[in-house]
């Protein structure tokens, strides 16, 4: 085939100009325009400015919270999400449906409500939180708080990215990989890990990006201790209510260049290593 | 034998998909396992690997019993429809799973690998990915990869169902030759008869989870036993045949076509024959055949297929199947299939709607006892009802067989000319008349008599009882050949006297072996036996009433007369049919 132009040969239907103007259009005007916004308003302040507030010891602080607290609850989705998908697929046992449906939920719900339900589970007198106050473990106002509302919110993420890619994965390959003499574990680890991998790694992108962007349901349960339990968003919103836009907006900058620099990290290295994969499918 | 099975079973949902299926492959056979889809075939093959467990019956690779041992330790290969090739795998490493698992040495690794890659024909491509391949290749990478471990026995499950004709054939040729070279046990599930005879020493042909029959390839194509065999290995014109007693004008093919019960020397005996369409031959007329004359018939349709020239002829009153009892007959026109070469549509050119006499080379008489059904009613409307019969009918269908009522009356009246005795099975309705209705029939030497009830179901279960051994010969062949047409597991029910001794219970038990041996080997059909002690009647009355839709086989003590006792089994019968043999 003759190459005509860089552009992938264009579908046989017609509109490829105009979708591709939309979808800049689009992009440009709800996504990039705001974060041009965003970043022009940063700009105004001198670096002097611009350092002593994404510096100060309480911004470094919400940092630690935001980040760590995505990342831990991140990690504890890719694992949990993991089993709840494979329960899911693999097994049939009455109300399966029921649980599939309930996967959603913490899509639909508003994140404040689910917020002031863990803080009522987690508080000290809540049901969990009662049973976990003798063993010196308090939830409710702690990272931990931050980190239970972050996976709540986090999980349908990472299941629904994996539920495809388990299904895909044929009987055949299992019963293969039995007659030829692989013991459970083995096959589980060599044939039903490496096809499920790639969609595992993007369901953790999409959970830690959702977590770090979280405000609604950590703020209830956080207590938002300053230097303690503090998320910066919570910080930029504080930061506007005393009318400080400069400062949140430096704010908002420093998580965007993080978030920015995180997400495509690990696109590239999902990227590299879905490589085989990709070529496997052409 | 390097695999045993012995009565295997896999049931689903309570039904039967491998029903007592029990067969012996010998070392370094290539075993094919030929049926229709759903027929079980896939299944047993996936028994025998450990894939599916059995439900039933024991399993043994080169004589240990393998039955509880699970897939990874049974050290078999096997080989999917989809290939099931692992894709993010390179073909090298695909080929090394089996010794990596094994945590054989890199070097031996390589060596195995190469040699491996170098039997199925495809040397160097160890670093390609599976899905760089074509169909016919990655089915090779399988091979390779089953082979790796060096397994005792190979098992390919439909490997060539998703390629195409050409890369089938070129691949059948790779997987005869490396059988061929390594002197491998195979078992080869497809269900075409082509791959079949090409490929096998040895065929079994299965059908609703039984397997009928096995042989060499040429055996089960020119003497099969049974209809589906006769009909499913290649085409075959299937027709019926009222022989004398004396013989018949018709040269039976084969010593199966002897009587082998005096019973049956009492009445006109229906056969089954079977003519395979290029054993017809055809001619402008009687004189100018060189075989046998079969009757005369009207081209209807003439097909050009290349090498052969097929024809469908249907035949004229002076046809094979022409029948001739009673008074009505359901039997629909007589058409048979028939294949010319190019050097006889050369000799004898033929156009649609032409007279042409038909001949027969070779006639093979299958050895059924049951050839057609015939209802024997007092008045149309109940012969009408119970060929409406929806188990009948399928049973008839599925036989490829007649289906045809006689009505006369209960008593004879004086001065009424008798009718033909009917022909093949006599079926009558069960009730409070059917031991009279039964009695007539048998006493003109009618057998086996089917006692339906009206709204009869398929059977599920089937108990087959000898009262006697006299008929058992007979009854062991109604038995087998009914089996193979019903989906039902089938159960021998030995009946002993509550007191008897520990000797009379030994020899009991060893006749019932005795009779499962028998129908093993003059069938080659496997049933479990049971031994029950009580009064036979009380027996099998409890028996049939335990659980709905069952049928019972029951072999008569004496030939041609059924006892006053057997008559609580006949008359009580709300949902149970009764085969009299």
């Amino acid at each position: 085939m003759q190459a005509v132009s860089g552009f992938r040969q264009p579908s046989v239907l017609p509109g490829f100009g105009l979708t591709l103007g939309f979808a800049t259009f689009f992009l440009s005007a709800i996504v990039l325009l705001p974060l041009a916004a965003l970043v022009l308003k940063t700009a105004s302040m001198s670096w002097a400015e611009f350092l002593e507030v994404v510096l100060s010891p309480r911004a470094l602080a919400s940092y630690r919270l935001s980040f760590g607290a995505s990342l831990v609850a991140a990690l504890i989705n890719t694992v949990f999400g993991f089993i709840v998908a494979w329960t899911l697929v693999r097994y049939d046992f009455p109300g399966r449906k029921i649980l599939d449906a309930m996967i959603d939920m913490p899509f639909a719900l508003p994140t404040a409500v689910s917020g002031i339900a863990l803080t009522a589970v987690f508080a000290e007198n809540g049901w969990i939180g009662q049973y976990l106050e003798p063993y010196g473990i308090k939830v409710a106002y702690t990272w931990l708080g931050v980190t239970v509302a972050l996976t709540l919110i986090g999980l349908p993420f990472v299941v629904r990215s994996v539920q495809p890619s388990l299904l895909e994965v044929q009987r055949d390959l299992e019963d293969a990989a039995e007659t030829l003499g692989a013991t459970p574990l083995y096959i589980f680890r060599r044939i039903i890990f490496p096809t499920v991998v790639p969609a595992l790694a993007s369901g953790f992108t999409l959970a830690f990006a959702r977590g770090i962007g979280e405000y609604g349901s950590v703020i209830f349960i956080a207590g938002n201790l300053p230097m303690k339990t503090e998320i910066t968003p919570l910080l930029i919103v504080i930061k506007l209510e005393e009318f400080d836009y400069n400062g949140a907006a430096a704010l908002g900058f420093v998580m965007l260049a993080m978030s920015f620099v995180m997400l495509l990290s690990i696109n590239l290295v999902q990227a590299w290593a879905r490589r085989g994969v990709v070529a496997a499918r052409r | 034998m390097s695999i045993t099975l012995d009565q295997v079973t896999k049931q689903y949902q309570g039904n039967p998909v491998v029903n007592d299926v029990s067969l012996a492959v010998a070392e370094g056979e290539f075993f094919v396992l030929l049926g229709p889809s759903g027929s079980g075939k896939s299944t047993l093959l996936r028994a025998i690997a450990g894939l599916t467990a059995a439900d039933h019956g024991r399993i043994a690779l080169f004589g240990r019993d393998v039955t509880q041992v699970s897939a990874r330790e049974r050290e078999v290969g096997f080989v999917f429809q989809n290939y099931a090739l692992f894709r993010h795998m390179t073909v090298g490493e695909n080929i090394e799973f089996a010794l990596r698992v094994r945590r054989v040495k890199p070097a031996e690794r390589a060596r195995r690998r190469k040699e491996l890659l170098e039997l199925i024909g495809l040397p160097g491509m160890d670093d390609r990915l599976p899905t760089q391949l074509s169909g016919g290749q990655q089915q090779r990478v399988a091979v390779a990869r089953a082979l790796a471990h060096k397994p005792k026995v190979l098992l390919l499950d439909e490997p060539f169902g998703a390629l195409d004709a050409k890369i089938r054939e070129e691949l059948r040729r790779t997987i005869r030759s490396v059988q061929r070279e390594l002197g491998i046990t195979t078992v080869l599930v497809t269900h075409d008869q082509e791959e079949a005879f090409a490929l096998g020493d040895r065929l079994g042909v299965m059908n609703f989870g039984r397997l009928l029959e096995t042989g060499r390839p040429t055996e089960l194509y020119t003497r099969p036993a049974t209809r589906f065999v006769a009909t499913f290995l290649g085409a075959a014109n299937l027709l019926l045949r009222r022989e004398a007693r004396s013989g018949s004008d018709l040269a039976p093919a084969g010593p199966e076509a002897q009587t082998d019960s005096p019973l049956r020397d009492r009445r006109d005996q229906e056969v089954v024959a079977m003519l395979r369409p290029e054993e017809a031959e055809l001619a402008p007329d009687r004189d100018a055949l060189r075989t046998t004359f079969l009757g005369y018939g009207h081209v209807e349709e003439l097909q050009f297929t290349g090498a052969l020239e097929r024809l469908r002829i249907r035949m004229g009153l002076e046809g094979a199947a022409r029948s001739s009892d009673g008074e009505t007959s359901a039997m629909p026109p007589v058409w048979i299939d028939v294949t010319r070469t190019q050097p006889e549509q050369r000799a004898f050119p033929l156009a649609s709607g032409q007279l042409v006499a038909v001949g027969t080379r070779r006639i093979h008489v299958l050895p059924t006892p049951l050839s057609s059904f015939t209802v024997c009613a007092e008045s149309r409307e109940s012969a009408a009802r119970l060929m409406e019969n929806p188990w009948l009918v399928d049973l008839t269908i599925r036989m490829q067989t007649r289906l045809s009522a006689q009505v006369e009356p209960l008593v004879a009246k004086d001065g009424a000319s008798p009718v033909v005795a009917p022909a093949g099975v006599a079926v009558v309705t069960a009730g409070p008349d059917c031991p009279a209705r039964v009695r007539r029939l048998l006493a003109r030497g009618v057998t086996p008599v089917l006692c339906l009830p009206e709204d009869a179901a398929p059977p599920s279960r089937v108990i087959v009882h000898f009262a006697g051994q006299v008929a058992r010969r007979a009854t062991l062949a109604v038995t087998a050949s009914l089996l193979r047409h019903v989906p039902a597991e089938a159960v021998f029910l030995g009946i002993l006297p509550g007191d008897s001794s520990e000797r009379t219970r030994t020899a009991g038990l060893r006749q019932l072996l005795d009779v499962r041996s028998e129908a093993q080997a003059g069938h080659g059909l496997d049933v479990r036996t049971e031994l029950r002690l009580g009064e036979r009647i009380e027996e099998l009355l409890r028996e049939l009433e335990a659980q709905p839709g069952q049928m019972l086989i029951l072999g008569l003590p004496e030939p041609g007369s059924l006892p006053d006792s057997f008559e609580a089994l006949l008359t009580q019968s709300p949902g149970w049919s009764v085969l009299l043999a």
